[in-house]
């Protein structure tokens, strides 16, 4: 199964991401996940502030400046996992760095 | 003098309920369908053992009638190929201890109440599951020993069988370095369940 590992926290965890301890573990746990072939893809994604919201109704376009919700929970990030069941997503999503100052939340991929 | 045939297909609700719906768990991979096919099952025999009399090994009896039951229903569906084929996955290979080599524990139910009190469920969900499934309550009941209206509790127990489809909770018992922390859940469980035992009035199989 494909699970989406969603790498959350909000401001005061975003402090965390700078500091090197952390970052560093982090680089251990992809390499760890690659070589056991749970890691299909990963990214950190740039803060709220550089997002833009589109929305189409009718056939205009609209766009606004900024996340679509304004809350203090942000998503910094995305790992996309295969695993067996949710015991070893949860076991991958613990592991990661991530998850001792920020949190992580673990979604099932939609599939057929 | 033989058992009356009512008191002893109430005695197999009580005594069997939570391994035939086990059993099923694991042949099919759906717990809608297993726990309908026990329900099926028990059904039959109200109205076979008064005429054929008592089975000796009712608990058998009744695993194989809903067995055959839930065989038939996925062979009927239009899906039923496929759901066939990802039963042959899911079911846990016959091979002894297999799956729970890891643990030392064997047991359908054991498996069962594993599953139901998984920590990615809501504890409510968990006891809820667990009554439902292994001890056979209706959804009626749980909601009145949760004080909720029955609609609540029937949702409840509905996101908490989708949660384990799709969100892979799998459906064993743990590997040793994860039994510690989960069974403190289940012995939760089993706690409220005793005393839920307790407090309700002896019900016959619906």
């Amino acid at each position: 199964m494909r699970y989406m590992l969603l790498i959350c926290g909000d401001e005061s965890s975003a402090e965390h991401a700078a500091d090197d301890s952390v970052m560093a573990g982090c680089g251990g746990w992809a390499e760890e996940m690659e070589r056991r072939g749970v890691l299909q893809a990963a990214a950190g994604l740039r803060p709220p502030s550089d997002a833009t919201t589109v929305r189409v109704r009718g056939d205009r376009v609209l766009l606004s400046d900024g996340p679509f919700a304004e809350t203090k929970e942000q998503i910094g990030g995305y790992c996309l996992i295969e695993c067996a069941d949710l015991d070893e997503a949860i076991e991958v999503a613990s592991k990661h760095a991530w998850a001792k100052v920020g949190m992580i939340e673990v979604r099932p991929l939609w599939e057929p | 003098m033989t058992p009356e045939p009512g008191a002893a297909v109430a005695r197999a609700f009580r005594e069997e309920w939570g391994q035939i719906v086990a059993t099923l768990i694991g042949v099919t991979g759906d717990w809608d369908l297993a726990e309908e096919c026990a329900q099926d099952a028990f059904a039959l025999a109200l109205e076979r053992w008064p005429r054929d009399g008592i089975p000796r090994r009712a608990g058998a009896w009744l695993t194989t009638v809903a067995r055959n039951r839930a065989t038939d229903r996925l062979r009927r569906e239009a899906v039923g190929a496929a759901k066939l084929r990802e039963a042959a996955v899911l079911s846990p290979p016959d091979v002894p201890g297999d799956d729970d080599a890891g643990s030392g524990v064997g047991d359908d139910r054991l498996r069962l109440m594993f599953t139901c009190c998984h920590p990615a469920l809501a504890l409510e969900a968990q006891v809820a599951l667990t009554l439902r499934t292994l001890a056979g309550l209706s959804t009626a009941e749980i909601a009145r020993a949760f004080l909720v209206p029955e609609a609540t509790m029937s949702k409840r127990l509905v996101r908490a069988k989708h949660k384990i489809r799709h969100a892979g909770i799998p459906y064993r018992v743990p590997p040793a370095h994860l039994l510690p922390e989960r069974t403190t859940a289940v012995l939760g469980v089993l706690y409220l369940l005793f005393n839920e035992r307790g407090t309700r009035p002896p019900t016959a199989p619906t």
